[in-house]
């Protein structure tokens, strides 16, 4: 059953906050982190990727290039039984004003030969030779002068701490995800043809930051479906190529488009996506408004069954019951996938990884879901939109708007 | 870029000149197969145009070149954005299952039967993988290979950080037509993302692009925009970028908001212009990282709180030149440098000035036009 948000939807028996308390929702990640280090016997972790060290660390990155963000990266550092994580970084406007000043270092440039003794020397100051350290990403001058320890995937530490979200964390998201649907309305309300999809981008990047984000996350896709599969792109499994980048191409009275973005909002991922059309007078015709209405059914039958304990398998095959027996999800991705300092994360749904992966991945309260399913009409196009749910614990809150204009729901 | 004239880019030549240098770099270094995972290597062996994302992803093998066969091989589930030479029996699949992934690289001509193998970075489960698909792997550190192919710059890749530099120019417009007392940080750089996006090119290279400096107490350099008001008379960092075809432009400027600057603004203004002119002058081949850290002291300037270059072409790239590293760094003759000096005075604020740097045969090359903006300097 789907909760009212201000109606006492729990997870782990704590009321989901209004507006997430940031110092609390580190504090209580940190502890998760302590927590499989003790259980897995990992010593620490040592981590590189933008998402990790967001997630350990809590320092804001300015939104980059992968380039920059890589040369210039933040590194954290987490040791077993500390009671903070270590971060190295230039943004020092970026760290959390409660991380106490010995753990935060100058940056470390990992990715270059030169200094990387002086990244060494930092990570033998914080655990001797031969520890077992679970690492996201091995630079080769890493693997060059830090040859003495037992490297291990820190996955196996992030992946049981990121998949279930504290209350304060679907908060973020949330919070997110309302920044992201503001910003879009203005978006959508000067759609029209003639507009290019930069346009769009442009409209919606500005208006994103007036509202006051921290920063964007990808490149915003306002992809143009041709009626059939075979006019756009050809694609390895034969299905729908989705989402392709965003050009200058100018939109068309007509045009159906799908549009996907997201954000990252004090270290949080947002993720929207909607069909809109693109028109003067923009109304689904009633073969679309049809596609809409067998949408809404596939995420209404997986939604309807959400709660503890029910597997990914099961979802999945709520949707495809629902679709007459389609499986009504892109070949290449899923039916729903799991947000958090990522924007796609597990837990996913409906993924290559097969059936008796999806049969014991089991929904807890905390687990945050991103449906996406896709209806295709060969011949006219189709409709897809994203709607974002957190599990309780007895059942699910929408995190994402109720609103699907032009589309509606019927009566 | 609506006209098919684009950007007086000859795309395919640049490619093909891109290619050429890798395969160039693979023999010198014995090298028989690639395996890269970082975007701007990946798009440098490609050409392909791909969704775009911030931050620093984990390495994963996007793209895979054989030297044997002269094949680039790329992740991409579809042909859009790809170049006519990457053939679809050249692409392969995305997948969340690592067994599909290794099945697919498997499948790749002459991946497993090569020896010495380059890859830009590593993760430990992808070691494990390459050990046990390549029973006979040497692997060695790419980014070296890399680095000498992408530093000297073709005559192609010169006219598209051209382009991204006008790009970044008309981004500097934009900033300073929207700044004024009042209006927030972020909501100054929501006006630079717009006006790039509505030229055609959405990305920025950085989201660091603007922060007023205080008038009172000591002046950091900040990263971050944030919600703090602009107040008049105070001066603000403009840092506007910009891609085009995956190559960055990028220039700096500081103004006075809503004001004539002070007397104390233009002596710093004097200072950072001093500061700048100093190291660009520096920029020569056959100098290193060493000459400019040398250049910077000459000024008299306290030690940089920031870098005083980095490399600029598909992005940022080596050599970084601060934070002390770079003193033995090569400036290459070819090389495009992004140069910065800041400079700050309790009681005043700061002046950052940023520009774009060729090392050229004859000397330093400045590609952003500065006096472009020297109607709106103080």
């Amino acid at each position: 059953m789907g909760e009212d948000w201000t109606e006492g939807a729990t997870i782990g028996g704590l009321a989901v906050p209004t507006e997430p308390d940031m110092v609390r929702l580190r504090t209580d990640r940190h502890a998760k982190i302590q927590a499989q280090l003790e259980s897995q016997d990992i010593d620490g972790l040592v981590l590189l990727g933008s998402g990790g060290v967001a997630y350990a660390t809590g320092v804001d990155a300015p939104g980059e290039d992968s380039g920059r963000a890589g040369l210039f990266r933040s590194v954290a550092v987490v040791v077993r039984g500390e009671s903070e994580p270590h971060v190295y970084t230039t943004y020092w406007d970026g760290v959390p004003d409660e991380l106490s000043a010995d753990h935060v270092h100058g940056p470390l440039f990992p990715d270059l030969h030169d200094g990387i003794d002086q990244f060494a020397k930092a990570i033998q100051g914080h655990v001797g030779a031969g520890a077992r350290l679970g690492v996201d990403e091995q630079t080769h001058p890493m693997l060059e002068a830090l040859d003495d320890y037992e490297w291990t995937d820190a996955g196996s530490v992030l992946g049981p701490a990121k998949i279930i979200k504290t209350p304060d964390e679907v908060s973020a998201i949330r919070a997110a995800q309302r920044l992201t649907e503001q910003a879009m309305e203005s978006v959508r309300t000067a759609l029209r043809p003639g507009l290019r999809q930069t346009d769009l981008s442009g409209i919606f990047l500005r208006r994103l930051f007036e509202l006051g984000a921290t920063a964007n996350a990808i490149d915003p896709i306002w992809q143009v479906m041709t009626p059939t599969r075979a006019q756009g792109p050809w694609t390895i499994p034969g299905d729908l190529a989705f989402p392709t980048p965003t050009t200058d191409q100018i939109l068309r009275e007509g045009d159906v488009i799908w549009v996907d973005a997201g954000i990252c909002h004090r270290g949080y991922a947002s993720d929207f996506g909607r069909t809109w059309l693109v028109s003067d007078h923009p109304a689904p015709t009633e073969r679309q408004a049809s596609h809409f209405q067998r949408w809404r059914a596939v995420v209404d039958a997986a939604r309807d069954m959400l709660e503890p304990g029910v597997s990914a398998l099961e979802l999945g095959q709520a949707a495809i019951e629902a679709d007459n027996g389609h499986k009504p999800w892109l070949e290449h991705f899923y039916l729903a996938h799991g947000i958090g300092t990522d924007s796609a994360e597990m837990p996913l749904v409906g993924t290559d990884l097969g059936d008796s992966f999806d049969a014991s991945l089991l929904m807890s309260p905390g687990m945050v879901l991103v449906f996406e399913p896709v209806i295709w009409d060969d011949g006219f196009a189709g409709y897809r939109s994203e709607d974002i749910v957190a599990v309780t614990d007895s059942g699910w809150v929408q995190l994402s708007g109720s609103r699907y204009d032009p589309f509606e729901v019927a009566p | 870029m609506a006209l098919e004239e684009g950007g007086r880019v000859d795309f395919t030549r640049l490619r093909h000149e891109r290619r050429r240098k890798l395969f160039d770099g693979m023999d010198a270094a014995g090298i028989e197969m690639l395996v890269l995972g970082r975007p701007a290597n990946v798009r440098y062996a490609s050409g392909a145009r791909q969704l775009w994302r911030t931050g620093a992803n984990l390495f994963a093998p996007l793209c895979v070149v054989i030297r044997r066969t002269e094949k680039v091989h790329l992740l991409s589930s579809w042909d859009e954005g790809v170049p006519a030479e990457i053939g679809h029996e050249d692409l392969y699949g995305l997948f969340w299952n690592p067994a599909h992934l290794i099945a697919a690289l498997r499948e790749i001509p002459g991946f497993v039967g090569a020896q010495r193998v380059g890859t830009d970075s590593l993760t430990p489960f992808f070691g494990r993988v390459l050990r046990d698909l390549v029973p006979a792997l040497e692997l060695v550190d790419a980014a070296p290979l890399l680095q000498r192919a992408q530093a000297h710059k073709t005559a192609d890749e010169i006219a598209a950080i051209a382009v991204a530099v006008s790009l970044a120019e008309a981004g500097l417009s934009a900033l300073e037509e929207a700044l004024e007392p009042g209006i927030t940080e972020r909501a100054l750089l929501g006006a630079y993302l717009g006006a790039i996006a509505s030229l055609g090119a959405p990305t920025p290279p950085t989201e660091s692009v603007v922060f007023a400096t205080p008038r009172q107490g000591p002046v950091r350099f900040r990263y971050l925009a944030s919600e703090r008001t602009i107040e008049q008379g105070e001066l603000v960092v403009l840092a506007p970028g910009a891609f085009y075809a995956g190559y960055e432009g990028g220039v700096a400027r500081t103004r006075t908001a809503g004001a004539a600057p002070t007397p104390e603004a233009r002596r710093l203004t004097i200072r950072c212009r001093g500061a700048i002119a100093t190291l660009v002058g520096a920029c020569r081949a056959g100098n290193t990282g060493a000459d400019l850290y040398r250049a910077w002291e000459s000024t008299g300037e306290p030690p940089a709180e920031v870098a005083l270059a980095n490399g600029v072409g598909l992005g940022t790239e080596a050599p970084v030149v601060g934070f002390g590293r770079g003193n033995d760094a090569p400036l290459e003759e070819g090389a495009v440098l992004s140069v910065q000096a800041w400079v700050s005075q309790e009681g005043t604020g700061g002046f950052l000035q940023r520009e774009l740097v060729q090392i050229g045969e004859e000397g330093p090359r400045v590609l952003t036009r500065s006096e472009r903006s020297e109607r709106w300097a103080p």
